[in-house]
């Protein structure tokens, strides 16, 4: 008998905690992005901003993984054929939280020369973990036609 | 090989359509004769027309929300209703109230910084780096001089511009007095008026026209909240690029790009030449080719992430479609039918794909009764 090949369908529970802890890794270049934009380097002092602003992250990624914890079993409970809003909102994290990380790396003294070469190995790595992820848990394949 | 001779039916057929069409046409003649009486009608029309059909825009962006609200147990009506229009309207209260002092600085220092800087290198510059070459320069300078082409443009141009714009501003002021009223009252009684006004058609056509209307609605809704959310995001996106390699005025040419989006295609291009030209001229800053690649990267990613991503499905027109469409909506109605060209090319997809729906149902109740007999 041939065995046909479907796609594993995850609880709300997988998908949530993907787009926290996604949510969380680019949380400080997603607030420095926006902050940049408004100048805030001469309004604040940037290493003070960046040390509070990883301070937020953690007490929230705190607050947040505590929440998953206890909403687990009712998350669990949950599950959709596919992710599509969740994977939006993933991608458009990514977009500004990749320019937010070449913020960071031009707040920490990085050399300007080098921020194409970084923004494209890391569009790179990030198109790839998104493909990955689409595919695996948010049964959404980029690369098939609709 | 014999002809097969035209049937009587039809044969009816043509005549009855070639009646239609000559009458038709009469009674445009008709109506020609009557032109300002016309007039007075379509102006009265438009006064309606314009406020009442910006509510209607502005009810299918934020309705969604209202109804959100409503399933995760905000009610009644006018509770979610107030919570969403206080935040709207302090959203864009805040973004102009941060946003305009902004753009406005920017606008000031480049009248102040850069302005001159242009007028010199027209006058002195441009003519030793002239692409066709310095004769060609000098024979257009020479035309421009003895014909006061340039004057007599603006001479032309300047009062029409101030007549355009005196009348159509008391009208647009009004539209936009109206629109948070008019908003209300229709998000309020949202489905009393649907409901109100399927009791106007007649019966045995009223579960097709709901079907219509609920169809079309989801598609203009789409696009709208679609349009929105890409060009905030575009904006957003280029305003950051352009300040992190260096442009000055960043701000002021992320916000064209994420204004001039609304045109599809059309509108990145539109953007990107403002920021291009200044980078030729300036003698600071990006070059231009930096500034032309970002606008390529960008238009890379709106084509192929964002609008596939945002846009649903049932907006994925061909672009060719799209491009046409522009341009004939653009002629028949101005900057309006530029803007809403992409969602009436998508209207008219679903108008024609619901009587083509409708057609092959009722060919297959036929099918089914004639087998069933």
């Amino acid at each position: 008998m041939i065995k046909k090949v479907r796609p594993k369908i995850y609880s709300k529970y997988e998908i949530n905690s993907i787009m926290f802890y996604g949510t969380m890794i680019l949380f400080m270049p997603l607030v420095l992005v926006f902050t940049y934009v408004f100048d805030i380097e001469y309004v604040l002092n940037i290493n003070s901003f960046l040390f509070y602003l990883m301070i937020s992250t953690l007490a929230l990624t705190i607050i947040g993984s505590v929440w998953l914890l206890i909403k687990k079993d009712q998350l669990q409970r949950h599950v959709k054929a596919t992710y599509m809003v969740e994977f939006y909102y993933l991608v458009a994290i990514t977009v500004f939280g990749l320019l937010g990380i070449v913020v960071l790396f031009d707040y920490l003294g990085g050399n300007r020369q080098y921020i194409a070469n970084i923004l494209i190995l890391l569009v790179a790595v990030f198109v790839y973990i998104l493909l990955r992820l689409g595919r695996k848990f948010f049964n959404f394949d980029y690369r098939k036609k609709k | 090989m014999k002809k097969r001779p035209v049937s009587d039916e039809s044969l009816n057929r043509i005549i009855k359509y070639m009646g239609i069409i000559f009458l038709g046409f009469g009674i445009m003649l008709l109506a020609i004769q009557f032109s300002s009486f016309w007039g007075w009608i379509l102006n009265a029309i438009k006064a309606v027309i314009v406020p009442v059909g910006l509510a209607y825009l502005g009810a299918l962006i934020i309705f969604p929300l209202v109804k959100f609200l409503e399933k995760k147990g905000v009610g009644p009506r006018f509770f979610s209703l107030g919570i969403v229009f206080v935040l709207s309207v302090g959203l864009i209260f805040s973004a102009f109230y941060f946003l305009t002092p902004l753009i406005v600085n920017e606008i000031k220092n480049f009248f102040t910084d850069d302005f001159q800087v242009i007028v010199n290198y027209i006058n002195n510059d441009l003519r030793d780096e002239f692409i066709l070459g310095t004769d060609l320069y000098d024979k257009i300078f020479e035309y421009v001089n003895e014909t006061n082409i340039i004057s007599e443009t603006l001479d032309a141009f300047v009062p029409r511009l101030i007549a355009t714009v005196t009348n159509s501003l008391l009208p647009l002021l009004t539209a936009f007095a109206l629109l948070p009223i008019l908003l209300i009252f229709y998000l309020n009684d949202y489905e009393s008026i649907s409901e109100n006004i399927r009791t106007i058609i007649p019966p045995r056509h009223e579960k097709n026209v709901a079907e219509l209307g609920s169809r079309l609605n989801q598609t203009v809704g789409a696009y709208l909240r679609g349009q929105l959310i890409l060009m905030i995001a575009l904006g957003a996106v280029a305003t950051i690029v352009y300040k992190l390699i260096g442009l000055k005025y960043y701000f002021l040419f992320g916000f064209l790009v994420g204004v001039t989006n609304i045109i599809p295609y059309f509108g990145m291009i539109i953007a990107a030449v403002p920021p291009i030209i200044y980078t030729f001229i300036a003698t600071s800053g990006p070059g231009p080719l930096l500034v032309l690649g970002v606008n390529v990267v960008l238009q890379f990613f709106e084509g192929n992430i964002f609008q596939p991503l945002i846009m649903s499905h049932q907006l994925s027109i061909h672009p060719i479609v799209i491009i046409i469409s522009i341009l004939f909506f653009g002629s028949l109605f101005g900057a309006l039918g530029v803007i809403f060209a992409s969602p009436i090319a998508a209207s008219i997809r679903v108008i024609y794909r619901f009587f083509s729906d409708l057609r092959k149902e009722k060919l297959r109740n036929s099918l089914a009764e004639a087998t069933g007999s």
